[in-house]
């Protein structure tokens, strides 16, 4: 048997949910606006893009570019977090040109990009990447930082070299934060994914947005809004899974110590 | 099965007649200067110079800011003094080594590991098989009074419990001499007595070398062979006493030991006077 607050806890989610549909639809009703549909006509228009082929393929190109883009800078951020957040000099380097690209859109930058490199994939998934490394980085790069300095020694005292300390106990140590950092990754990638198909229109999930909006299919423009935010949730809930997978050593639950000396 | 240290200088000395209470550790006029700004200078160790014999528990005693912890860490190669020199058996201390086993007051424990695996972290990386090193990590573990734990994260562990753990996870690879940085100093009474006699018991088996620092003058004198007293602006040594107390100490027999009494007194009174005598910062 669930408790009362188990269960409200449980389905407060969908609540928030059908709540937001409420409001939407009753405020579409009242504005009788040809822009905008109400949220059932939307959900109607779900299935008609989930079933035509063209625009499947669309949407998982535009999947495939993000997990790229994702992964590619998942990679080379956390590496490079750590390493400014273990050396001065590192950090030195690194921060004054990362905070010069950090307040620059990284859809901005698209237009410079497209003429190097075109409207491809690659133009796309490298503004995903942009978009990605950054928090990424810095979440790194905070987490090595706040690793103990005693562990590190007893690591030494172990005889681990500088580069095992680095792999072995500051990437262990600083975990939560990199995942916390890869968290806030994955929605700006969601979100730069978007916006790199609205500037170099070709394919994509963006694509069939911008389309529909072209030629006033302000339905199938919703029901694209509310696929792109249950891919949001959808990725966010499978990467906390994994998350907590992770790093459940670190989870509050544990946070009960036993009382004995 | 019993556990050989596989330390290449053991033919070495097994050559050379050995000497009773022969030098392990040599601090030969170390100075330590910390950079407090851009133009001020603290002298945290001035000319320290002291030996530490094979097998004997040595206790750092002094007030915070004495550089007693600072000493212990030149000592364990985690921090290079600015002038002089430690030895470790003739060999200059440039770095931390397995031969030195650090036990820090933080604890420092691999918070992602469990409490055998921190404990076998140190066998593991020195090249002992798994199965051995499982099987050596759970003795101790055992010995430290943790039979039962060792499936726990850090984090569902009290105090006392962590720092049994980071004791046993030291005690792992074998080092010649422990270095404990205020082992206790974090722990609420009742726990830190029982810590205190655990470790003890523990030392009084194997009597590894212990350079143990401490601002509590019972718990240095309830440990020690040997207590070095320790002055603070600059850090000098004050005053080293030998504490003779039979062995094995038990604390119900020491307390009331008149002997007992009378070095705690001593060093407190001792301490007492360097603080009126002192400066008046």
């Amino acid at each position: 048997m669930m408790s009362p607050a188990t269960l409200t806890r449980r389905i407060a989610p969908a609540l928030a949910c059908v709540g937001l549909l409420m409001v939407w639809q009753v405020a579409s009703l009242a504005l009788k606006n040809d822009s905008f549909p109400t949220a059932i006509e939307a959900i109607r228009a779900i299935p008609d893009i989930l079933g035509d082929k063209e625009s499947l393929i669309n949407i998982l190109a535009s999947l495939r570019r993000m997990a790229i883009g994702f992964g590619v800078a998942v990679l080379f951020s956390i590496p490079l977090g750590l390493l400014m957040g273990r050396s001065r000099a590192v950090a030195a380097f690194f921060n004054p040109l990362l905070m010069i690209i950090y307040p620059v859109p990284k859809a901005a930058l698209m237009p410079i990009i497209m003429l190097w490199l075109g409207v491809g994939d690659v133009t796309k998934t490298l503004v995903i990447f942009l978009g990605v490394s950054l928090p990424v980085i810095y979440h790194s790069f905070e987490g090595a930082k706040a690793v103990e300095e005693k562990m590190l020694w007893s690591g030494a005292a172990m005889g681990l070299s500088p580069l095992q300390r680095l792999v072995r106990i500051v990437l262990p140590a600083a975990l939560p934060e990199i995942l916390t950092g890869c968290r806030t990754g994955l929605v700006l990638a969601l979100i730069t994914m978007i916006t790199s198909e609205m500037i170099a229109r070709q394919s994509g999930a963006g694509n069939i947005l911008f389309n529909a909006l072209d030629m006033g299919q302000y339905d199938t423009v919703f029901a694209m809004i509310i696929i792109v935010g249950a891919m949001g949730i959808c990725l966010d809930a499978l990467f906390d899974q994994v998350r907590a997978r992770l790093v459940r050593w670190s989870e509050p639950q544990f946070d009960m110590p036993l009382s004995f000396s | 099965m019993k556990v050989v240290p596989s330390r290449s200088n053991e033919w070495v000395r097994s050559v050379t007649p050995p000497k009773p209470a022969s030098a392990i550790i040599e601090i030969d006029r170390v100075s330590q200067v910390f950079q407090t700004s851009a133009r001020k200078h603290h002298l945290a160790l001035s000319e320290i110079s002291l030996t530490i014999e094979e097998g004997a528990f040595v206790s750092i005693l002094g007030p915070s800011g004495c550089g007693k912890s600072t000493l212990l860490y030149i000592v364990g190669g985690f921090v290079s003094p600015t002038s002089g020199a430690a030895r470790i058996k003739g060999q200059a201390i440039t770095r931390p080594g397995p031969d030195r086993g650090p036990v820090f007051q933080e604890f420092a424990l691999f918070p992602w590991k469990t409490v055998l695996g921190n404990v076998m972290y140190g066998p593991l990386q020195q090249g002992v098989r798994a199965s051995e090193a499982d099987a050596q990590s759970r003795a101790l573990i055992e010995m430290v009074g943790l039979k039962g734990y060792e499936n726990f994260y850090p984090k569902e562990l009290s105090g006392g419990m962590k720092q049994r753990v980071a004791l046993a996870r030291t005690l792992a690879y074998h080092p010649e001499v422990l270095l404990m940085d205020e082992p206790f100093g974090a722990l609420d009474a009742h726990t830190r007595t029982r810590l205190q006699n655990d470790l003890l018991n523990i030392w009084e088996r194997d009597r590894k070398t212990v350079l143990f620092v401490t601002h509590s003058v019972d718990e240095a004198v309830f440990l020690s062979d040997k207590v070095v007293m320790m002055s603070k602006s600059p850090g000098r040594i004050r005053q080293v006493i030998d504490i003779d107390l039979p062995r094995p100490r038990r604390r119900n027999e020491l307390l009331l030991d008149p002997r007992y009494q009378k070095y705690v007194v001593d060093i407190e009174r001792m301490f007492d006077e360097s603080d009126k005598a002192g400066s008046p910062s």
